[in-house]
């Protein structure tokens, strides 16, 4: 007598009793359902989250230490200063001396920033002019796909080239081929070498490499070119009156050479400039520590949707439990009989938390079925990204029957207990 | 699976050797104290391997009471038991099942069909407890359902079948696992006499096959077609007169 003889005819079992009960069946399983769906949609969200903050981190790139010029706060007396030239953020001094002092780290590429107008005709956008080095793209994780790369000769040879977004051609009302344009900054012209592949991402990684203001578009151009052309100093209309300020390096982008340095580069960066700069004028952003904010941040989030998901699941076995104890109380005469027939008290229990657990099971894979739906709705009519994996069914689906086996047990136990004769009698 | 029947525990009783049931003594109340009822009050009974015994008496006299102890069913407050040899009272509640199972067939008033399932997925209720593979089930309840005459209604529900037709069906269920001692109370008791007679044709084919039958019956003309009837009254055995001679079956 084989196990398998015995679960598959208490799965024949099952089926032959649950037939007697459609509705019944149906209307038990409704708690697992919605318990389930819950669950998986939860899920699905918390893994498209998930998903997100990756795809975020590794714009921003996961082995970099992004050092950013901040002015300093204003000290007291400001107002008398406020046409003054201020000097702030990061020198060249500093970068030589962070390749030099701090260990483990591939490349510290420097960008030179300010904002700009860029003009076609009447047609006027605000940009930020990058001056970046070779490599700059690939660590930041910029694709071109059109033309070419800021390359090392273009920085030796200080050529007045850039690379841009499409749309911010587009912004400007030129439709034509994008390479070889001639772009008017200001008062530099730059000629269009290639084109950024475009990527919908606006959020974390902007916000971190384009310091002087959010922008709709960036202008990359050689570091060299631009320090030589436009000089350190950069103006902005504040309130009035014109600013001047005088700023190196707006922002060096530090990659580690691998992963597990990334946070004993940061902490040595900051320990650096802590003691070389009397102010604090540089903020340095790390991605990896973003990641593992966001994924606290997440995990707390997991937890309460679990937990939610949770008692309603826990909610939905005791629905079945309760709605089972009643059948076992309506069938006693069945169970009777079959006692009489020569049924051993496991025999019960087999019978009746196959049931239950056939009941949650399907529960589970309507559910999953509503989950998957509630998934795809919410990716619909939401920001939020929701992905169902496979993996989530399989783990619904355990999950049911798990919920099956734990509100099965008891009736199924009361089953087994009673007496053949009374039960015989009952009715 | 080791048949508990097989195991004897203590000698049988001295010329019970070809007793199937032995029941000496046997004491069944309910309740305690003053509001003890004393259902049967010292029943002793024998009945041989081959024999048709019918049991006759008043409506709580405690005919049903008894045949459940002689079915394993119920267990007496006091006295013995030995089906076929081996005290009942010392077996487990498993073991106990397991000689329902495999030694006796039950037949009931009320049929007792479970209502959800077809006749034939009833006839195979008794094969999967037993362990039969799922295939030899399908075709042993098959072919019993259609000794009695059921081959053409195997997957109607009793509520779609008459009295007649579902008691049939549970005499075939009874038999699948081929008991040798078969138990009716008042099988025919719910059914009109036309019906009542096709049943206990049956059953008098099943005697007639070798097996022990044992019935209880308000209907003294039922009773003379039985070796003997033992007739209960107030929880006790008052008679038990051998049928007219030429009736009973070697
Ligand atoms: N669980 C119980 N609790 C109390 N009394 C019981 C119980 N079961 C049976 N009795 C009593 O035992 C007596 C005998 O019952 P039993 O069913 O054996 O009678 P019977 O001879 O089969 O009667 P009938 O011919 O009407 O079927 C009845 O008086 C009944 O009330
Ligand atoms: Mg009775």
């Amino acid at each position: 007598m084989s196990a398998l003889n015995v679960t598959a005819g208490f799965v024949q079992l099952a089926f032959r009793n649950l037939r007697g009960y459609k509705l019944r069946s149906f209307l038990t399983t409704l708690g697992v359902v919605f318990g389930i769906a819950s669950v998986v949609t939860m899920l699905a969200m918390g893994r498209g989250a998930k998903e997100e903050i990756l795809r975020e981190i590794d714009k921003l790139g996961i082995r970099n230490v992004i050092i950013t010029s901040v002015k300093p706060a204003e000290t007291k007396g400001g107002a008398a200063q406020r046409t003054w030239v201020s000097a702030y953020g990061l020198r060249f001094k500093d970068l030589d001396h962070i390749l030099a002092t701090v260990p483990g780290i591939a490349r510290a590429l420097p960008v030179h920033s300010y904002a700009e107008q860029a003009w076609f005709g009447s047609r006027k956008e605000d940009v930020v002019v990058q001056g970046v080095t070779a490599g700059h793209f690939d660590a930041v994780k910029l694709k071109v796909a059109m033309g070419r790369d800021i390359t090392d000769d273009d920085n030796r040879v200080r050529r007045g080239v850039c690379v841009v977004h499409l749309g911010l051609l587009r912004a400007l009302g030129w439709f034509g081929d994008p390479i070889g344009f001639r772009l008017q900054v200001g008062e530099q012209v730059y000629e269009v070498v290639g084109i950024l592949e475009d990527e919908e991402f606006r959020g974390l990684a902007r916000q971190a490499l384009s310091s002087p203001a959010p922008s709709q578009g960036e202008v990359y151009a050689p570091y060299d070119t631009v320090i030589t052309r436009v000089g350190l100093m950069s103006y902005t209309r504040r309130s009035g009156s014109f600013e001047a300020s005088n700023v190196e390096i707006n922002t060096v982008v530090v990659e580690a050479t691998n992963q597990d340095d990334v946070l004993v580069v940061s902490r040595m960066l900051r320990t650096l400039l802590d003691k070389t700069h009397d102010v604090k004028d540089w903020e340095i952003v790390v991605p990896l520590e973003l990641l593992a904010q966001r994924e606290k941040a997440q995990r707390v989030l997991d937890v309460a949707l679990l937990t939610i998901a949770g008692i309603s699941l826990l909610v939905g076995g005791i629905g079945i439990a309760n709605i089972m104890l009643a059948t076992v109380t309506e069938r006693t005469r069945e169970i009777g009989v079959r006692r009489a027939i020569g049924a051993k008290r496991r025999h019960i229990v087999g019978q009746f938390l196959t049931e239950t657990i056939l009941l949650a099971g399907a529960g589970g894979i309507l559910g999953v079925g509503l989950g998957w739906v509630g998934t795809f709705i919410v990716g619909q009519f939401t920001q939020w990204e929701a992905r169902f994996t496979p993996d989530v069914a399989l783990v619904a689906l355990v999950v049911s029957c798990a919920v099956g086996v734990m509100s099965g047990i008891l009736p199924a136990w009361r089953a087994s207990r009673l007496d053949p004769i009374q039960a015989l009698r009952y009715q | 699976m080791s048949s508990p029947a097989s195991e004897m525990r203590g000698a049988p009783a001295v010329g019970a050797a070809d007793a199937v049931i032995d029941a000496t003594g046997v004491h069944r109340w309910y309740g305690e104290g003053d509001a003890r009822v004393e259902v049967l009050r010292g029943v002793s009974m024998r009945v041989l391997r081959g024999e048709k015994v019918a049991i006759m008496g008043a409506s709580g006299s405690g005919k049903s009471t008894l045949l459940s102890i002689l079915g394993c069913l119920d267990r007496p407050d006091a006295g013995g038991y030995r089906l076929d040899g081996v005290d009942v009272l010392q077996l487990s509640d498993d073991e106990v099942s397991d000689l329902r199972l495999r030694r006796i067939g039950f037949i009931f008033q009320a049929f007792h069909l479970v209502p959800q399932l077809t006749i034939l997925e009833n006839a195979e209720v008794p094969l999967f407890y037993a362990g039969v593979p799922l295939r030899e089930r399908h075709d042993r309840a098959k072919s019993k359902l259609e000794q009695v005459g059921l081959g053409h209604r195997l997957h109607h529900r009793p509520s779609q079948l008459s009295g007649g037709e579902q008691q049939r069906a549970a005499v075939a269920r009874s038999l699948v696992l081929e008991p040798p001692l078969l138990l009716a109370d008042e099988p025919t008791g719910n059914l009109d006499t036309e019906n009542g007679k096709a049943v206990l044709a049956l059953l008098d084919r099943i005697h007639a096959e070798g097996r022990t039958i044992v019935m209880v019956t308000h209907d003294s003309a039922i009773a003379e077609r039985a070796d003997r009837t033992v007739h209960v009254r107030d929880g006790l055995i008052v008679d038990s007169a051998h049928a007219p001679a030429g009736k009973a079956t070697a």
